[in-house]
């Protein structure tokens, strides 16, 4: 009965409008006021201490090198290869808008970040080549929510620190569904192009495959560092990030110089080559430090930070809700009563799933996670679910709460992107949401989509 | 307005510089156990801290430009007055929130049947009278906590300032105001847009001569 009374708050404080994160931990504080012994100071001191798990530790850094890599002009390079790859087909630059986000989502943790660096540039072209707005908006917005389900992603981190999940294991799981889901949007697009007629670009070659991969082979070079650093053992997950976020500084200010001091200076600025590459090496080294403290970066660390506080805000909050569910013992009070209800592990899984994505209207997808993993995992346990099925699961229904109304994040973006109304961003989102919730029964129950990678490279 | 700007640059510098210092201490920390075969025991909890200072410090500033997350789609249904009124509610909800984690004994006067004691000032005040310092830090654990009262207030006081604009008229609610699109990153589409028209219309690569 109280524990209802705990819900009630949550939603009456968002419905007047209070931040996610004070809804969530004022409730929580009441709660503590009326029914428990706890003092005000523990709770206060969760708040200081939510990062008391190592993991969340990554979420800075992945949000960071991600805000480097999309000021940078990576999002460009990788368009390139994507046209390069798939322009060609009859819809093919929404195909390789698609395909710029699986590849840009192996660069980046977040949807949100996703949608901004390549549909600012892809929606644009698409109008230009002739796609209609809705239709270049609905692909992107949908795209986009691979950000968090192809790895690294912000989003399993979450999961992992909330339920003691490998990251690893989730990053590797993460990987065939997030190229299938990929794969699954471009067949559509591709049967509505022949239907409709849309254009094709021009094939330019293999050639320029090649040409553009080298290019936008600095900023893929990041997805192995960080993959092959954690499962080669090199280093944590956390540590992966922060490597990630000064890889990504360099490859912006140096190497790819879209940002910086040595913004649009040549690399060949001698014929010579030794003497260039001299010439480049003396650069770097005069301008490090100078780099460091450049506007650009400046910038970049502003904004990297807001993004960091808001989710970080919500993320304690949600931890300190989780906290009094734990502390009144509701994760065993719902796990008997399920198995009491003689629930199998399918017909848990529809109930989960319609919880989720019904909770994903009203939620931010990272706070949802660390107040639902806990309650999930050993119901999921108990009828025989992986863990790290369970965790797709979660994510593939997160993807689809940020693509619908109210706080669908990538609305908001997209609509920011393109300049369309929300509601006529959330009429154009609505037949891909259709089809992610094809994706979603698949991922549900096919468990091995999932489960292979990790299975097979980590036992 | 000179005093705003000062203000302004001051609190993005000083979560910038915090969000830097987090990202190099723990690359350091790979660098010295690959490189020099050793490490700092203090360098983890110095970056938890430093996370901790991050998120704390940051979130007032958050509440003045308006970047937290929230459903506004309720409220804005409502009528003219009725929606200010919400707003107004929303805000005071973060100022209780603020001041009942920062002291929550006051609330005793209201039942006592209310389990109000302890908070924020309360340990900040144990720990200094303990004199007990960070597990590996050699910093006193007062020193090291004061963000949590100090933040809690600092978010108290946007707050109070953003209710003050809401009964005003100036601001439409506390939580991120979507119509404007401005959410990170989200403002650099602009100028990417228009860089994008012609990237894509030739689809020439950006040059690099190597």
């Amino acid at each position: 009965m109280e524990s209802l009374l705990l819900l009630l708050f949550v939603l009456l404080f968002l419905a007047v409008g209070a931040p996610v994160a004070v809804s969530l931990g004022l409730s929580s504080v009441l709660y503590i006021l009326l029914f428990s012994a706890d003092s005000m100071t523990s709770i206060a001191l969760k708040l200081f201490e939510a990062n008391e798990h190592f993991l969340l530790l990554a979420i800075p850094f992945f949000i960071l090198s991600s805000t480097f890599l999309s000021t940078g002009g990576v999002a460009k390079r990788v368009i390139r290869f994507a046209i390069a790859a798939v322009g060609s087909f009859r819809g093919g630059l929404a195909m390789a808008g698609v395909f710029a986000c699986m590849i840009f989502a192996a660069l980046s943790g977040s949807s949100p970040a996703t949608v901004v660096a390549i549909g600012s540039i892809v929606i644009a072209g698409m109008r230009q080549a002739g796609y209609s707005l809705p239709f270049s908006a609905g692909v992107i917005a949908n795209a986009g929510t691979l950000g968090i389900l192809i790895p690294p992603s912000i989003v399993m981190v979450v999961y992992a620190a909330a339920t003691d999940v490998s990251v690893g294991r989730m990053f590797l799981a993460g990987i065939i569904p997030g190229i299938l889901d990929g794969l699954i949007v471009m067949i559509a697009i591709y049967i509505r192009a022949r239907q409709l007629n849309m254009p094709a670009l021009p094939w330019r070659g293999v050639g320029e495959i090649m040409a553009a991969a080298r290019d936008a082979g600095w900023g893929l070079l990041m997805i192995v560092i960080i993959l092959g650093g954690i499962y080669g053992g090199i280093f944590t997950p956390t540590e992966a990030a922060a490597v990630a976020a000064v890889y990504a500084f360099v490859v912006a200010n140096f190497i790819y110089r879209d940002m910086g001091p040595l913004k649009n200076k040549p690399w060949r600025a001698h014929k010579n080559l030794i003497r260039a590459g001299a010439d480049n090496l003396w650069l770097t080294a005069k301008y490090f430090l100078p780099a460091m403290f450049h506007r650009d970066t400046r910038m970049v660390l502003r904004d990297a930070a807001r993004t960091t506080i808001m989710l970080m805000f919500i993320i304690a909050n949600a931890l300190l809700f989780a906290h009094v569910l734990t502390a009144e013992r509701i994760p065993q009070i719902l796990t008997e009563w399920i198995l009491a209800a003689g629930f199998e592990w399918w017909s848990f899984l529809i109930v989960l799933n319609l919880l989720l994505l019904l909770g994903g209207q009203f939620m931010e997808p990272s706070g949802l996670l660390l107040i639902v993993a806990p309650l999930a995992l050993p119901i999921a346990q108990d009828l025989g679910i992986d863990p790290i099925h369970l965790g797709i699961i979660m994510v593939v229904n997160m993807e689809i709460g940020m693509m619908t109304p109210p706080i669908g994040l990538n609305l908001f973006v997209t609509s920011g992107v393109t300049g369309l109304k929300m509601t006529e961003v959330i009429k154009a989102a609505a037949p891909w949401i259709v089809l992610s919730l094809l994706f979603l029964t698949l991922i549900t129950y096919v468990p091995a989509i999932s489960t292979f990678l990790p299975d097979l490279l980590m036992g | 307005m000179r005093l705003r700007n000062f203000i302004n640059h001051l609190e993005e510098g000083i979560i910038g510089v915090l969000l830097a210092a987090m990202t190099l201490l723990t690359f350091s920390q790979v660098v010295a156990r690959y490189f020099f075969n050793s490490g700092a025991v203090w360098a983890l909890e110095a970056t938890t801290t430093l996370f901790a200072w991050l998120i704390l410090f940051g979130v007032s500033y958050g509440v003045k430009i308006g970047a937290h997350l929230g459903v506004d789609i309720i409220a804005r249904k409502l009528p003219g007055k009725l929606q200010r009124a919400a707003a107004a509610t929303a805000a005071v909800l973060c100022i209780l929130y603020a001041v009942i984690l920062l002291d929550a004994s006051w609330l005793g006067v209201f039942s006592d049947r209310l389990n109000a004691r302890g908070g924020a000032v309360d340990y900040i005040v144990k720990m200094h009278r303990l004199g007990i310092e960070m597990e590996d830090l050699p910093i006193p654990r007062y020193l090291a906590y004061s963000i949590l009262p100090v933040g809690l207030a600092l978010f108290a006081l946007r707050s109070i300032q953003a209710l003050w604009q809401i009964l005003r008229g100036d601001r439409a609610g506390i939580i991120a105001n979507f119509d404007g699109a401005e959410l990170d990153g989200a403002e650099f589409a602009d100028a990417k847009l228009q860089t994008a028209a012609d990237a894509m219309q030739t689809s020439q690569p950006p040059t690099r001569d190597r």
